[in-house]
C-alpha cells in the first residue's frame, strides 16, 4: 500500500484523466460551470489549444451584428451578391466565361463538338449525351465540413457550370454559417429546376447523398428536390485509369491526363479547417482559397468530359489498355458490335493486352457461334502467353467437350487451367476452393465421357 | 445394464446428502389468466386461438390494455412467463390498424434481435398480413438496408446500431421517425452502469429526433426482477413509468437447494472446489437422462466442466450430447444448440449467464448454478431455465468459498425474503453526458435554453463550441466539426481510450480479436501476461502505448496471471459524510483521484492455483478521477491493536466489503474497487475506500454510501459466521496475523 501526501488535480496529460466529478443531482445547476471549468482546463491541458475564456465567447455571441457586417464585406471582396430568403442570405457568385476560355488541352466551346459527337455514337453509353443539348449539361461539384456521411456534415460551397452559345455560365452559391441553410438550398434549386443531367465526379456516392441529407432539414421552406440524374466521371475515370494510380483523384488526373497545374491551390481536406475559421472572423482571405478551388474543380469537369468523351467515341488516341477498358466497357452495356471492333484491333497485338483482348474476341465469336474462331482465338492465348488466363483455358476445354467432341484435348486444357489456377491461389483467397472444385469436377466428367466413348 | 435413477430417487438421495444445507421447494403456481381483451384485433385473436392460446396471462391482458390506455410501462417477468407477447400484442394491434405506424426493438444483444424476429414473423405469418419486422444490425446487407429505413414497420436492432448508424443518419429514416409510436426495450436491467448511462443518452437523443419528426412514441420496457425497476426505467427514458409486476404466468413446483462442498483442509478452512461438486452432480442428473443447464461465471469454467461432463459419455454422438454455450460462438453454432435443446437431442448444457437472456432453449429440467452469479436478478433468471409443464424442477446451488456465497449459504432466510439488488445508472455522468451531447449536437442543432435530459443545455453548449466542436449562430449551436462523433465513442468500452488487441500468431495473418480500455490493457495486457479470450490463452508480447495496441500470441499454458497494482488514492472534494455512532466510524462520498501503477505480476497455476512466479510490470501511472465511498474510523485502534494486527483487519474488511457490496447493488467485480488506507490522506484516519471503477462514477459507491451501515451489519455476519479461527477465503482472506486480526476486525464493527 502506497500513500503519500495530498495531491491535488495532476497535471498530467493523460486523456484518461480528463475526468469530473459525477454531478449530484441538485447541486449540478449550481457548479456545472466549476466542473466545466476544470474539464476545460485538463481538455485544455491535453490539446494544447489555445486558451479562450467564457468572458470572450460570451462577447463574441454579442458581436452577431459585427458578424452580418462582416460577412457583407466578404461578400464584397469574394465579388458575390447576397440573397435574401426570409431572415437569412447566401453568397451568389456569378462570372461568364468566353467560350474560347482554356481549359486544360481544350477550350471551352469544344464540349459543343462533343456532345454533336455523341448525337451519332452509342446512346446507351453512361457518358452519352444524345438527345440532349449542350446546355443541359451541369458541371457540378461540392465542398462539405466533413467526409463522413451523416446528418451534421454539412455542404457549404456549390459549384456549377453550364456551357451556352453566350460563354460558360459559372456559378458558386457560399453558406454564410450553419442557420442559412434554406435561403442557399432555394437559390440553388431555384436557379437550376431540372437536375437531371449533373456532371459530378463521385457526384452518385458523395455530393448527391449529401444534398438530400441537408435538404430535409429544410424540405419545408424551399422547392422539392427535382429527379436526379447524372454522368459520373469517377466512374468513367476510374475504368480507364485504375491500375495507373493507387486511386483515381480528379487532382491526379488534372496533373497526369489533362496536363494542367492549379497555382497556389488550397488542398480540399483544409476545406473544413478553413471554413470553421471564417464563421468565427468572416474574413475573405480565409475562404478565397476555397472558393478558387471549386471554381477550378467544375471547370476540370468539362475539360474531362470532353476528354473522356473524345477516348470513348474514338475521337482522341487511346492506348492499349484505354481502348482494351473502353472495349469491355461497350461490351458490358450490350454495344457488342462496338467492343467487338476495339478488341480485334487489339488481338494482332502480342502484348499482354493483346492476349487479353483476343480472349475477349474469342468469347464473342463463341456467342455468335462461330466456333472455329473462336477455338482460334483462345488456342492462340494459350500458346502464345506465358501466364494464359484458367478461364481462357476453360473457354478452349469447354469448346472442345461441347462442339468439337475432342475429350483429350478437353481434358488438357482442363489440367492446363488447374495447373494455371493453382498458380495464382495465394492471390485468389477464398475464391479459389471453389472454383478448383468446379475445374476438378469438369475433369472428371471428361474423364468419363472419354472412357465411355473409347467401350 | 446399470439400472437409471428416476428424478424421486436422486431427491431422495440428495435429500440425505449432509452437503445439501438448505432445501427450499417453491409450491407450484396455477395460472391466473384473462380473457382477450376486447379491443384485441380479430386477426391478433385468429391467430392466438390457432396457436391453441384461448386467453391471455393476467399480466399479458393488463399491458395490452395499460399500453392501449398510452401508458409507458415496465414489465417484470421472470422467464418463460410470456412476456414477449406482452409488447408483440400492443405493436401488432397498432400496426394492423394503422400500416403506417411504427415500432422500434431495442435488444441488448443481436443474437436476441434475430430470435425475436423468428418469433414475430412466426405470429405474422399465423395473422396473414404482411407486417414487415426486420433486424437491423452489422449483419444486415447493404441491399435490404434502404428497404428496411423505408417500410420496415418492426425494426428490431440495439443501442450501439441505434447510436452510431440510426440516430447519426436519421434523414434517412424519416418514415419511422414520424410515424413511432412504440419503443420496446427489452432486458432493461442490463442497462446499468457506463453502459446504461450511455444507453440512457442515446434514448434522449432518440426521443429529440422523434420530437423534431413529431411524434411521441410509448415505451414497453421489460426487466429481470431487481429492485427499483420503476425508477430504473424512468431513469432511462425520462418518463413516468406504469409498473406491472404481477405475473400470471404459471409455474411447477420448485426444489431449490443449497449446496455447501465439504471442507477439506480444517486449519485453513478451505472447502472442496466447487467445480468437482457441480461436476458430480450434473454428471448424475445427465447419466440418468434427465437435462440439466449448468451455469458458470466465466467463458474459462464453462469450457473446462464441458469437457468434464463429456467425459462421462463415450460414443461421439454421445458426448455430442453435452454442449458448452457462451458469448463468442458463431450464430449458427448457437442456433443449432438452442435447437438440440428445445427438442431433447442436447441432454446437457455449460453457460455463461449468456443463456440467462431470453434465447429461447424451451424449458429443463434441473439447473445448476457454480456458485452464487453474483446477482439475484441473475439467480432467479438462471433458476428459471429449470421447469418443464408436468414435472418439478430442481434448481442447486453449488457454493464457491467466497465470503458471498458463504454468507447466503448460511442465511436462506436473506436470500430467499431479501430484496434483490438495484440497477443504477448515471446519465449525467460529465464525461458521458460531454461524449452523449456531442452526438445530439451532429444530429440536431441545439436552441438556446433547450434541455437535454434535465439539463440545461446551454453551460454545455458553450463548453462544446469554446473547444471549436460546435458554432453558434443566431440562438443555435450547430455541430461545426469534421468529425462523425458516434464512431469514436462507444457505449460500451469505459473511456474513450481504447486498446485494440493484435493476435499475431501467423504473422501473415494479423488480425484484431477485440478491445480493451486504457485501465484494464494496463492491468490485464502488459507484457508477459497471459490473456485469456474466448478460453484461449494469448501471451502479450508488446503494449504499445502510442499506437494504443497489444500484440498477442496464442499459446498453450497452464497458468494465468494477476497483477498487482499500487494504488494512490486522494480526496478531491467531500461531497457527503456523516458520523455512525454504531462502529465509532464516520462514512463519507465524495470525489477522488486514484493512482495506480501496476508494479509486478504473479503466474499463478489453475489446477492449483500455486504462484509458480512473478515479473515486473513496466508501465507508467494511471489516474482517474471517480467516485467513492468510504469508511473512517478512530486512529486510537492503530495503537491499540498494533500496526500488523490492525492492517489485517483492515485488508479483512477490504475483501469482505468486495464481496458484500453485490448484495446492495447490481455490480461486477470490474466495476468496483475497494483499497484500504492505514493513513487516509484527507483525515489522516484508518479508512476503507470503495470506488467506482469508471472515470466519473456510474453511481455504484453512492449507493454504497447510502447502505454502509446495513453493508457492516452483513460483513459482521459473514465474520461471525465464519467457523475459521485465522482468516479463510470465506471471510477476511489470509492476511498477516490471521487470528489477532479477525478478532480485532470483529472487535472494531461491533462497537
Amino acid at each position: 500500500m502506497r500513500s503519500k501526501g495530498k495531491s491535488q488535480v495532476s497535471n498530467k496529460k493523460n486523456l484518461f484523466s480528463l475526468t469530473l466529478e459525477y454531478a449530484v443531482k441538485g447541486t449540478i445547476h449550481v457548479s456545472l460551470k466549476q466542473k466545466l471549468q476544470l474539464y476545460k482546463k485538463q481538455l485544455h491541458q491535453a490539446q494544447k489549444t489555445a486558451s479562450s475564456s467564457y468572458v470572450k465567447k460570451r462577447e463574441m455571441m454579442e458581436k452577431t451584428e459585427d458578424t452580418v457586417r462582416e460577412t457583407e464585406q466578404a461578400a464584397c471582396e469574394l465579388n458575390a451578391k447576397i440573397r435574401r430568403f426570409e431572415d437569412e442570405y447566401v453568397l451568389v457568385h456569378t462570372e461568364m466565361l468566353h467560350l474560347t476560355e482554356h481549359i486544360g488541352p481544350y477550350l471551352a466551346r469544344d464540349l459543343f463538338d462533343t456532345v454533336s459527337a455523341w448525337q451519332r455514337g452509342s446512346s446507351v453509353h453512361p457518358l452519352s449525351a444524345a438527345g440532349l443539348d449542350t446546355g443541359d449539361l451541369l458541371f457540378f461539384d461540392t465542398e462539405t465540413t466533413g467526409l463522413a456521411s451523416g446528418a451534421g456534415q454539412m455542404i457549404f460551397l456549390i459549384g456549377l457550370a453550364r456551357v451556352t452559345p453566350n460563354g460558360v455560365m459559372l456559378r458558386q452559391y457560399f453558406l454564410p454559417g450553419p442557420g442559412h441553410e434554406a435561403a442557399f438550398y432555394d437559390a440553388f434549386l431555384r436557379d437550376c429546376r431540372s437536375l437531371r443531367n449533373l456532371v459530378t465526379f463521385n457526384g452518385k456516392a458523395f455530393d448527391w447523398p449529401r444534398v438530400k441529407t441537408r435538404h430535409s432539414f429544410v424540405r419545408d421552406q424551399v422547392p422539392r428536390l427535382p429527379a436526379f440524374g447524372h454522368f459520373d466521371l469517377l466512374h468513367a475515370s476510374r475504368r480507364l485509369w485504375r491500375d495507373r494510380w493507387d486511386s483515381v483523384k480528379l487532382q491526379t488526373i488534372e496533373k497526369k491526363i489533362l496536363g494542367m497545374a492549379r497555382e497556389e491551390d488550397v488542398p480540399g481536406k483544409m476545406a473544413p479547417f478553413l471554413y470553421f475559421r471564417f464563421l468565427k472572423h468572416p474574413n475573405a482571405q480565409l475562404v478565397r482559397g476555397i472558393i478558387e478551388h471549386n471554381r477550378e474543380d467544375v471547370l476540370t469537369l468539362i475539360a474531362l468530359y470532353i476528354h473522356l468523351s473524345g477516348k470513348v467515341l474514338g475521337l482522341i488516341q487511346c492506348d492499349e489498355k484505354e481502348t482494351y477498358e473502353i472495349a469491355r466497357w461497350y461490351r458490358q452495356i450490350g454495344e457488342e458490335d462496338q467492343a467487338k471492333k476495339l478488341f480485334e484491333k487489339l488481338a494482332v497485338s502480342s502484348s499482354g493486352t493483346g492476349m487479353r483482348a483476343k480472349a475477349q474476341v474469342g468469347r464473342l465469336y463463341k456467342k455468335e457461334g462461330l466456333y472455329e474462331k473462336a477455338l482460334d482465338m483462345f488456342e492462340s492465348v494459350i500458346h502464345e502467353d506465358g501466364t494464359p488466363d484458367d478461364r481462357d483455358c476453360i473457354e478452349a476445354a469447354k469448346l472442345m467437350e461441347h462442339q468439337f467432341k475432342d475429350y483429350t484435348r478437353a481434358i488438357e486444357y482442363t489440367q492446363r487451367a488447374i495447373e494455371c489456377l493453382r498458380g495464382k491461389k495465394k492471390m485468389m483467397g477464398e475464391g479459389f476452393p471453389k472454383r478448383e472444385a468446379e475445374y476438378l469436377k469438369r475433369l472428371n466428367r471428361l474423364d468419363e465421357k472419354k472412357l465411355r466413348e473409347n467401350r | 445394464m446399470k439400472v437409471r435413477q428416476s428424478m424421486t430417487e436422486i431427491l431422495a438421495e440428495l435429500k440425505k446428502n449432509p452437503n445439501v444445507v438448505h432445501w427450499h421447494t417453491i409450491p407450484g403456481r396455477q395460472a391466473d389468466l384473462a380473457p382477450f381483451p376486447e379491443k384485441l384485433d380479430w386477426r391478433l385473436r385468429r391467430a392466438l386461438v390457432e396457436r391453441g392460446i384461448s386467453s391471455l396471462y393476467s399480466h399479458q391482458a393488463l399491458a395490452f390494455e395499460t399500453a392501449g390506455a398510452g401508458k409507458d410501462i415496465v414489465l417484470v417477468t421472470p422467464t418463460a412467463s410470456g412476456k414477449t407477447l406482452c409488447y408483440n400484442l400492443p405493436v401488432l394491434q397498432s400496426v394492423l390498424a394503422d400500416p403506417s405506424s411504427r415500432a422500434l426493438y431495442l435488444f441488448p444483444t443481436k443474437a436476441l434481435a434475430q430470435d425475436q424476429k423468428s418469433e414475430m414473423e412466426a405470429l405474422i405469418n399465423e395473422i396473414g398480413e404482411p407486417v414487415k419486422s426486420y433486424t437491423y444490425d452489422g449483419d444486415t446487407a447493404g441491399s435490404i438496408r434502404q428497404k428496411i429505413r423505408q417500410a420496415g414497420q418492426i425494426v428490431m436492432t440495439n443501442p450501439d446500431m441505434l447510436h452510431s448508424n440510426i440516430l447519426p443518419h436519421h434523414t434517412k429514416w424519416v418514415s419511422l421517425f414520424e410515424n413511432l409510436r412504440y419503443i420496446v426495450i427489452d432486458e432493461l436491467h442490463t442497462y446499468r452502469g457506463v453502459f446504461g448511462s450511455h444507453v440512457a443518452n442515446v434514448i434522449r437523443r432518440l426521443e429529440r429526433i422523434c420530437a423534431y419528426y413529431g411524434s411521441r412514441p410509448q415505451f414497453i420496457c421489460t426487466s429481470a426482477t431487481i429492485d427499483n425497476p420503476r425508477e430504473h426505467g424512468e431513469a432511462l427514458t425520462g418518463r413516468k413509468m406504469t409498473l406491472i409486476d404481477r405475473n400470471g404466468a404459471p409455474s411447477v413446483r420448485k426444489h431449490f437447494l443449497f449446496y455447501n462442498p465439504p471442507v477439506i483442509n480444517k486449519q485453513l478452512n478451505v472447502r472442496e472446489d466447487e467445480m468437482l461438486a457441480v461436476k458430480d452432480l450434473a454428471a448424475q442428473f445427465l447419466k440418468n437422462g434427465i437435462q440439466t443447464i449448468v451455469f458458470a461465471r466465466s467463458r474459462l469454467k464453462v469450457e473446462l466442466l464441458a469437457s468434464h461432463l463429456q467425459e462421462i459419455n463415450t460414443g461421439r454422438d454421445e458426448r455430442a450430447k453435452i454442449c458448452a454455450y457462451r458469448g463468442g460462438y458463431l450464430p449458427l453454432e448457437r442456433r443449432r444448440i438452442e435447437r438440440g435443446l428445445r427438442d431433447g437431442k442436447i441432454m446437457g448444457v455449460v453457460s455463461t449467464n449468456a443463456l440467462e437472456l431470453g434465447v429461447d432453449i424451451g424449458q429443463l429440467q434441473v439447473c445448476i448454478m457454480t456458485g452464487y452469479p453474483g446477482n439475484m436478478a441473475s439467480v432467479w433468471q438462471q433458476a428459471g431455465r429449470a421447469g418443464r409443464r408436468t414435472e418439478d424442477a430442481v434448481i442447486i446451488m453449488v457454493a464457491s468459498s467466497s465470503p458471498l456465497d458463504q454468507y447466503i449459504t448460511g442465511h436462506p432466510d436473506y436470500f430467499f425474503s431479501g430484496k434483490p439488488e438495484e440497477a443504477r445508472i448515471n446519465p449525467d455522468n460529465l464525461m458521458i453526458l460531454m461524449d452523449q451531447m456531442k452526438c445530439a449536437a451532429y444530429e440536431l442543432p441545439f436552441q438556446k435554453g433547450d434541455t437535454f435530459g434535465d439539463e440545461p443545455v446551454d453551460d454545455l453548449c458553450e463548453f462544446l463550441s469554446d473547444e471549436d466542436v460546435l458554432h453558434y449562430q443566431s440562438g443555435k449551436w450547430y455541430w461545426m466539426n469534421d468529425a462523425f462523433p458516434a464512431n469514436e465513442i462507444s457505449l460500451r468500452s469505459a473511456v474513450q481510450d481504447s486498446f485494440a488487441i493484435v493476435d499475431a500468431t501467423d504473422r501473415g495473418h494479423v488480425k484484431v480479436i477485440g478491445e480493451m480500455d486504457r485501465f484494464g490493457a494496463m492491468t490485464m495486457l502488459y507484457e508477459d501476461a497471459i490473456y485469456l479470450h474466448q478460453g484461449r490463452q494469448y501471451h502479450v508480447d508488446q503494449l504499445d502505448l502510442e499506437e494504443r495496441k497489444a500484440y498477442v500470441h496464442r499459446v498453450d499454458v497452464n497458468y494465468y496471471t494477476d497483477s498487482d497494482l499500487a494504488v494512490q488514492l486522494d480526496v478531491l472534494e467531500v461531497d457527503q459524510h456523516s458520523e455512525m455512532p454504531a462502529a465509532r466510524a464516520e462514512k463519507g462520498f465524495g470525489d477522488v483521484s486514484v493512482r495506480a501503477l501496476p508494479t509486478v505480476f504473479k503466474k499463478i497455476r489453475f489446477e492449483t492455483l500455486e504462484n509458480i512466479g512473478w515479473g515486473h510490470i513496466h508501465l507508467p501511472e494511471l489516474e482517474m478521477h471517480t467516485n467513492a465511498a468510504w469508511i473512517s474510523f478512530q486512529e486510537d485502534w492503530l495503537e491499540r491493536f498494533g500496526k500488523d494486527v490492525f492492517q489485517g483487519a483492515l485488508v479483512g474488511l477490504s475483501h469482505l466489503l468486495r464481496h458484500a457490496a453485490p448484495l446492495f447493488v447490481m455490480s461486477d467485480q470490474a466495476d468496483l474497487s475497494v483499497v484500504p488506507k492505514i493513513k487516509a490522506p484527507h483525515n489522516e484516519q484508518p479508512t476503507v475506500f470503495i470506488y467506482d471503477k469508471y472515470p466519473g462514477g456510474v453511481g455504484l459507491s453512492k449507493k454504497i454510501y447510502e447502505a454502509m451501515p446495513l453493508m457492516l451489519e452483513k460483513v459482521t455476519e459473514m465474520v461471525e459466521g465464519c467457523g475459521c479461527e485465522s482468516g479463510c477465503p470465506s471471510c477476511i482472506g489470509f492476511v498477516n496475523e490471521g487470528r489477532r486480526a479477525k478478532q480485532a476486525l470483529l472487535e472494531l464493527l461491533k462497537k
